[in-house]
């Protein structure tokens, strides 16, 4: 009994100093608006950057990694105040962290892949004075006017290359090609390496497979494994993926077979196990780091513009991989590559993004 | 006449013992990761209460749980577990989008209402499956239901990325990608915001707050529930058979016919969860629609101990979970992972206090009938 009432009377004393507290914050909160009016005008102002990641955020090894990258990249060179936020729930949560940064007093805030399309075409027109980058995704209709500059990639053309890769390092003269979700943006993963391994030798024979036609399929390594295996019994020895995640059951397959694979988005050879390593002959790079850095940079140079921005071959915004580890792989077939990538830039070569265009492509080498 | 208001003061003083609780075992976490607590729990509440944008969004936040938990509370009343509250609202949303965007041209009074019973019918659809192999084949609705959410997943899934997307977007420059998702809702779906009617009363929301008629709705249907439950011989039968099934079908209660009238009922309430979101702010579904509010709904539920009055309170400290750790993160930069920690801690502390001081209560009350 007594114990009992202790507890109770030591809950309202718990709870008599909780209000005091309490009370005590309030009371210091005329102090605490002082300050944040005279951050108004400070004597010098640093930009301030945000970064809202999609759900899953930091340490996919690839795509908001990559973004994470460019931003503290551009953090060192410029001396920028930056935040990176990562939304909790549905997409409710996404747009209401961009228009807190964004009344926060953020100069340049960047929405990390195309979910956050939408999300920033409303918070952008909320605040004209805001400079927002989106990443993989299109606002419809904007121009060089706008505050939203949209950063895509041909991801067509880097593909195109580590195709050339695949064909030239090939003995059996089969590669192959397993692709995440079956969308317009992964087919041109697709029709890029396609294209280029034919380019590199006509006579080559291409597989193609999907794991699926949902989002899950860029999360299911064990169907891209079978797929692999099935590409590698009909005589594959090179073999590429766009499936995200799934593509470590394509690199796994590969591995254990002692054929070659190729990474994608981030240098895949850089995460993966010391077995795997000398099986990986380069990664087709799209490189977010660049395109967020390079936004950053020209807003700080007072360069911004908004509309379309689109990376490729020619400024580094998508490429192939090179490290220590493939060295021995590729050194031989870079000159040639280096041939192919100079030729797209120039024009020469128009790299297919899609099947009607692959189809014409193939006809041209004839 | 004393021991009551001693009662009712530590009924009300319980969630607030709580939240201090939490906040002072929070407080170790955050000054682990070299923040200063006060400021942290000073922003989180000055963020939610002193803007008015906030308390619609917390309101806005509440909307969806409290239909799911009004939905697991009429389970628990009947004593079944409906755990498929999130693959009910999700069929329900689905249901209530496809009403949406493949009918045009109605008038909004009429399609509103057609698209908000198709929620409804939806979710009672996908309750209709457990509960009737719980009545008719004995299987547990615990299994069930948390399987039927698996087929939800997927099947939505499959509705939205191949059988209903929308292949009329297009791409700029041929970069980039489109959302998988529906065609748009038509606007005669749309629920209207609160905005016109609060601002009769001097309450001007800005315009990028979303809180609908969704709010107002879910109230009201709390009221009814606990109507329903309290007050009718329906509700008398069904917490009847809740309390003792045996007792209650020897007393003449056809317990099968509760359950599925009951289960039915959950489901149907469990098709609005979503359409808050759906109507009132996305007004397409994709991929990405919202998750979780099915398990959310049972803690909110648990909180609150069934009590439909209760739930508004609980899906309101949900809410304002919700809103103010939106606030940290963006002005004073707390990692997400910290804040799941401090709302996992915060919900812990609740509902162990509450149990304590209800326990005690209930002794002193046992002590004054004796």
């Amino acid at each position: 009994m007594k114990i009992r009432k202790l507890l109770a009377l030591s809950l309202v004393v718990l709870l008599v100093v909780g209000l005091m507290t309490g009370c005590g914050q309030k009371a210091q909160e005329p102090e605490e608006s002082t300050p944040e009016s005279q951050q108004q005008e400070p004597e010098e102002k640093r930009i301030k950057v945000g970064l809202v990641y999609d759900i899953g955020g930091r340490g996919d090894l690839s795509f908001n990694d990559s973004a994470y990258a460019g931003l503290k990249q551009a953090e060192q060179d410029f001396g920028l105040e930056v935040t990176d936020l990562e939304p909790s729930g549905g997409g409710e949560d996404r747009e209401q962290l961009l228009r807190l940064l964004a009344e926060d007093g953020y100069d340049l805030i960047f929405g990390v892949g195309f979910m956050f399309t939408d999300h920033i075409a409303k918070v952008a027109e909320e605040f004209p004075d805001v400079k927002f980058g989106l990443i993989d995704g299109a606002v419809e209709d904007i121009d060089s006017s706008s505050n939203i500059s949209c950063l895509l990639f041909k991801e067509h053309e880097g593909s195109f290359l580590v195709g050339a890769a695949a064909a030239l390092r090939s003995e059996s003269g089969k590669v192959g090609f397993i692709g995440g979700m079956k969308s317009p943006l992964i087919e041109r993963f697709e029709y890029g390496y396609l294209a280029g391994a034919k380019y590199a030798n006509p006579n080559i024979e291409t597989f193609s497979d999907y794991v699926g036609t949902t989002g899950d399929a860029f999360k299911d390594p064990v169907k891209a494994k079978e797929l692999a295996l099935k590409q590698i019994k009909a005589g594959a020895d090179v073999l590429y993926h766009a499936s995200g995640a799934s593509g470590i059951g394509m690199i796994e397959a590969a591995t254990a077979n002692e054929k070659l694979s190729i990474g994608v988005d981030s240098d895949q050879s850089l995460t993966a196990t010391d077995e795997q390593k000398p099986f990986i002959l380069t990664s087709m790079m799209k490189r977010v780091d660049n395109s967020v850095y390079e936004t950053i940079k020209n807003f700080v140079e007072d360069k911004f513009e908004g509309g379309y921005r689109v990376f490729g071959l020619n400024d580094d915004g998508v490429g192939y991989a090179e490290n220590e580890f493939n060295k021995d792989l590729i050194s031989d077939i870079q000159p040639k590559l280096e041939e192919l990538k100079d030729k797209v830039i120039k024009g020469e070569i128009e790299v297919p993004a899609d099947k009607n265009e692959y189809e014409e492509f193939l006809k041209t080498l004839k | 006449m004393k021991k009551d208001y001693k009662i009712l003061a530590l009924k009300i003083l319980a969630p607030f013992v709580a939240i201090i609780l939490a906040a002072f075992i929070s407080s170790l976490i955050i000054l682990a990761i070299d923040k200063d607590p006060l400021q942290v729990f000073y922003t989180m509440f000055k963020f939610s209460f002193k803007r008015i944008d906030s308390i619609a969004m917390i309101l806005f936040n509440a909307t969806p749980l409290i239909f799911s938990a009004l939905a697991v509370s009429i389970g628990f009343k009947m004593g079944l577990f409906n755990i498929g509250i999130e693959g009910q609202y999700l069929i329900g949303t689905f249901m209530a989008a496809l009403v949406g965007f493949s009918i045009k041209g109605l008038p909004a009074v009429i399609h509103l209402p057609l698209v908000i019973l198709a929620g409804i019918v939806g979710g009672m659809i996908w309750s209709f499956i457990p509960i009737f192999l719980k009545v008719k084949r004995g299987v547990h609705e615990v299994i069930s239901t948390i399987m039927l959410n698996y087929v939800a997943y997927s099947l939505i899934h499959f509705l939205i990325a191949d059988v209903f997307r929308d292949r009329q977007q297009s791409l700029v420059e041929g970069l980039g990608s489109v959302l998988v998702r529906t065609p748009k809702l038509a606007a005669s779906a749309v629920i209207p915001k609160m905005h016109g009617f609060l601002a009769f009363f001097g309450v001007q929301l800005p315009k990028h707050v979303y809180l609908n008629w969704f709010f107002p709705i879910s109230v009201v249907l709390a009221a009814g529930i606990y109507y329903l439950i309290m007050r009718t011989p329906f509700g008398y039968e069904l917490r009847a058979v809740g309390h003792n099934p045996e007792a209650s079908c020897i007393a003449g209660i056809n317990q099968g016919r509760i359950y599925f009238k009951g289960f039915l009922l959950s489901g149907a309430v469990a098709g609005l969860v979503g359409l808050s979101d759906l109507l009132g702010y996305f007004r397409y579904m994709d991929m990405d629609f919202p998750r979780g509010y099915g398990f959310d709904g049972i803690a909110v539920a648990l909180i609150a101990q069934n009590n439909p009055f209760g739930i508004i309170a609980s899906a309101i400290l949900f809410g304002f979970l919700k809103r103010g750790s939106e606030g940290i993160q963006a002005l004073l930069k707390v990692p997400m992972d910290t804040i799941v920690i401090l709302q996992s801690l915060m919900i812990i502390f609740i509902v162990v206090i509450t149990k304590i001081i209800n326990d005690y209560v209930k002794r002193l009350e046992k002590r004054e009938v004796a």
